[in-house]
């Protein structure tokens, strides 16, 4: 085992002590909140199988599976083939000693599987049942597939982003994913309370398109009262000038000359704290630039001049100086900065950790270790704990929840895997 | 337990009342809560709440109880005004305080503190009190007293980085994305302690979220910390088309844009045939190019070329609509107006019709669904005008007399 640090020992009841949750299904969104869940103290039981790798625990390729301490720290991990008789009576059973059943899978594979929201709900009254999916659960596109990058196309956001006559803007990432991810254990913890007062249930589904759209912003109201879509405006914004991304010198210790500052100055007087802290040059002292207005109707001009005397510098040297001064200003972050800067670190929001590294056709049993590193869940909570939390490898905690939660004997489980159920 | 007499659970969160002091950066959270149930008063100040300064307006006209940007971030909240840069308006906002659940604000961390109502000042008063505090850089650290909006943040957080082509400048995402992130883990940390308060026999406490950590986790795919450590490497921007995965990405079609992932070796030979039936190019059927979407690289031009071919006779529905229905994982690019046309949202309980009384602003879609649930439904109540519910608060609850709220509008307080 290597040496990987762990939460500190707490005596403090973390804010969801007491709650139990079945979480059921692969990918991104559906295992965060999870992880969500967990930090804050649920008991999350994560259901997996041998014969079916979530694809993420080959993500990234140049390191399998060392991407999924940050999806699934905090959880019990069990390993459960549920398309087999023994195997849904299992899950059936752990449903009824928890209080929240949540899935990305579709109804109809539930439903062939029996283990679809009438049955959950048979087994036990008041779960709250939360259903992830892509594109929507009913509807005409319900039977459509997405992928997670995609989704900002979908979503209306990539032709909010870049240029006018660019293609559509891109990020590399699939972010609706996050949104979803992050909503879904807000309506789960609302259903709690709400279950606790009223002693009424819900069922609540999400969905990734849905997720991504509620996040465009005023211009939905926009196009609806004056008719017009949004503007591309890059990095420009209607009510700030400067406001932009500027070329710095390349990084001192990678040579990486893709090093940038942003810049955004809202009013006059930031501008008065800019030119001071850039030293007051001449070309700074121009009449055109005084006012926003003035600045922003020689933009062009004006992001030339700043580009010439950022350049020259680090992108670091010129936030701290801005900042100092009171101007807002952020270097264009690169991974080695997130990972070594002093003021996350203060914060303890990276955590080194151990992971498996995932190999087709081999057991996860066998996996060889390493380590990883994963972040803390960014709501630091003074009363209760927000916990990193141990990461099991696939199928780790069998033991506990098939022995000690559900009461099965060690010959059980054994012949249990044997028939590749616990599998 | 609270205790709650008129809440039945028609919506999902009881009416826990929350003071909401944040701007527009964090104005989402409070948006959530209220959307789903909270009572969630916005203080402002007596002129308002600065983004109702900030277009855009109906017809380009300014005006403070028109502002679309306010309207967007404020549903189902009420408003009273005060002036916490006055003693006499510090004093009633302890009052408020007093008898909060929670309080959400995104004020540089000395604010409260220096005008001597701080979480620690207000909880004595309350134990029971939850502060969330959304700020760009976090409440410790080096970079907390450091300023910050939404391009600083992106910034900052590494997220602009991967965000435009790459060989051009890092572009910030344009809907603002920084506004969510921070915004949705503070309504999750404020739940949970409600949650931990009332039903887990704790007490209040003071909830810390920064918005650069925020967004961080919001490309953990991308996962930026770890490929440094393991490769020395920076992740770095790709553009609107993967050059691995092919095709990933969006391509032009007859009158728009098609977003197409194409990523197994089924999904490539169902493709494949499809444009060999529109093209009636053998080329595309070719062995070299079979496998998954790794095997392709090496080829991308050509396959970029041959898709670009087929796509050109089609409109975005019809690629959308017969790819789905050839299992492909095809999407429209979509525009704002055809997420309002889109009959999926149409039928998933997404939007909220909003009437306003206002005949400027009308009937408007808001997006508000964002749990469909036959159980519990999201409210429709338009953003408030500034200061609507002082005298309900201030003389319903807090007991003034209307002589006495007459003076403190007098003095600019209220």
């Amino acid at each position: 085992m290597t040496s990987v640090a762990t939460d500190s020992p707490t005596t403090t009841p973390s804010a969801l002590t007491g709650i139990r949750v079945v979480e059921f299904g692969p990918y991104v969104a559906l295992p965060l909140t999870g992880r969500i869940l967990g930090s804050l103290g649920a008991e999350v039981i994560k259901v997996e199988t041998n014969k079916v790798l979530d694809e993420m625990a080959f993500i990234p390729a140049w390191s399998r599976g060392a991407g999924q301490p940050e999806y699934q720290r905090g959880k019990r991990r069990i390993t459960l083939d549920v398309r087999t008789d023994a195997g849904r009576d299992l899950i059936l059973e752990m449903v009824r000693i928890s209080d929240v059943f949540m899935t990305n899978f579709r109804r109809n594979v539930l439903d062939r599987w029996g283990i679809d929201f009438p049955e959950i709900r048979r087994q036990r009254r008041d779960a709250i049942i939360m259903w992830q999916t892509g594109l929507g659960g009913h509807g005409p596109y319900y039977t459509y597939k997405s992928f997670g990058i995609l989704v900002q196309h979908l979503s209306g956001v990539s032709l909010m982003t870049g240029l006018p006559d660019e293609p559509p803007g891109v990020v590399n990432t699939s972010y609706s994913d996050y949104h979803t991810g992050v909503f879904q254990p807000a309506g789960i913890i609302a259903a709690l309370m709400r279950r606790n007062l009223t002693g009424k249930t819900a069922t609540l589904e999400s969905s990734i398109f849905k997720s991504g759209v509620a996040t465009c912003g005023p211009a939905l109201l926009d196009y609806q009262v004056n008719g017009r879509g949004p503007q591309r405006r890059g990095n420009r914004d209607a009510w700030a000038a400067p406001h932009g991304v500027y070329p710095c010198a390349p990084d001192p210790i990678s040579g990486d000359a893709d090093r940038y500052i942003a810049i955004s100055i809202a009013d006059d007087e930031q501008w008065a704290m800019f030119r001071k802290a850039a030293g007051d040059p001449e070309w700074a002292s121009a009449p055109e630039y005084e006012t926003r207005i003035g600045r922003q109707r020689n933009q062009d001009a004006l992001d030339d001049a700043i580009s010439v005397w950022t350049r020259p510098q680090k992108s670091e040297d010129v936030m701290q100086n801005l900042q100092q001064a009171g101007v807002p200003a952020g270097i264009v972050s690169q991974g080695a900065d997130l990972n070594g800067s002093s003021h996350l670190n203060s914060r303890n929001f990276y955590q080194d950790t151990q992971y498996w590294e995932a190999e087709r056709g081999v057991k996860a049993t066998e996996w060889v270790e390493g380590e990883s590193v994963s972040w803390s869940i960014p709501a630091k909570m003074s009363g209760t704990p927000i916990a990193f939390g141990n990461y099991s490898n696939i199928g780790q905690d069998n033991a506990y929840v098939f022995g000690e939660l559900l009461g099965l004997t060690d010959a059980e489980i054994a012949e249990l895997e044997e028939a590749e159920v616990i599998y | 337990m609270p205790r709650f007499d008129e809440y039945t659970g028609e919506h999902l969160i009881p009416p826990y009342r929350i003071l909401d002091l944040t701007d527009r950066r964090a104005a989402f959270c409070g948006r959530l809560l209220a959307d789903y149930g909270a009572d969630v008063v916005k203080v402002e100040p007596p002129s308002g709440d600065p983004s109702r300064r900030l277009g855009p307006y109906p017809s380009d006209s300014s005006d403070p109880e028109r502002s679309l940007d306010f309207l967007f971030y404020n549903t189902n909240k009420r408003s009273i005004t005060l002036d916490l840069e006055t003693e006499s308006g510090r004093s009633l906002f302890r009052r408020l305080a007093a008898d909060a659940d929670v309080i959400v604000e995104s004020f540089d961390r000395h604010y409260l503190y220096d005008h001597g109502i701080g979480f620690d000042a207000l909880r004595t008063d309350n134990p029971g009190l939850i502060m969330a505090s959304v700020t760009p850089f976090g409440n410790t650290g080096e970079w907390a007293d450091y300023q910050g909006d939404d391009l600083v943040v992106m910034a900052a957080s590494g997220y602009m980085q991967i965000t435009g082509e790459p060989d051009e400048p890092p572009v910030r995402q344009g809907n603002e994305h920084s506004h969510y992130p921070a915004a949705q883990y503070a309504a999750v940390g404020i739940l949970a302690a409600l949650y931990h308060r009332d039903f887990g026999g704790g007490v209040g406490q003071h909830i810390d979220v920064s918005s650069q950590e925020a967004l961080i986790t919001y490309y953990t795919d991308a996962h930026p910390a770890l490929l440094w450590r393991k490769l020395g490497q920076n992740v770095t921007r790709v553009g609107t088309n993967s050059t691995l995965v092919i095709p990933l990405g969006a391509y032009p079609c007859k009158d728009g844009w098609i977003a197409a992932g194409v990523i197994t070796p089924r999904e490539w030979d169902a493709l494949a045939e499809w444009i060999h039936e529109v093209t009636g190019n053998d080329e595309v059927l070719s062995e070299v190019y079979r496998g998954g979407n790794q095997d392709r690289a090496e080829h991308i031009d050509i396959i970029t070329a041959l898709f670009l071919e087929f796509a050109e006779n089609f409109t975005v529905q019809e690629l959308f609509h017969e790819g789905q229905r050839r299992n492909l994982v095809f999407l429209p690019v979509n525009e704002i107006a055809d997420l309002l046309a889109d009959p999926q949202l149409a039928e998933s309980g997404f939007w909220y019709d909003i009437e306003h009384d206002d005949s400027a602003i009308g009937a408007v879609k808001y997006p508000l669904g964002i749990f469909h649930s036959d159980d519990v439904k999201a409210r429709s109540r338009p953003a408030p005008a500034l200061g609507a519910d002082n005298a309900a608060v201030y003389q319903g609850e807090l007991g003034l007399t209307p002589s006495e709220l007459a003076t403190l509008k007098n003095d600019g307080i209220i």
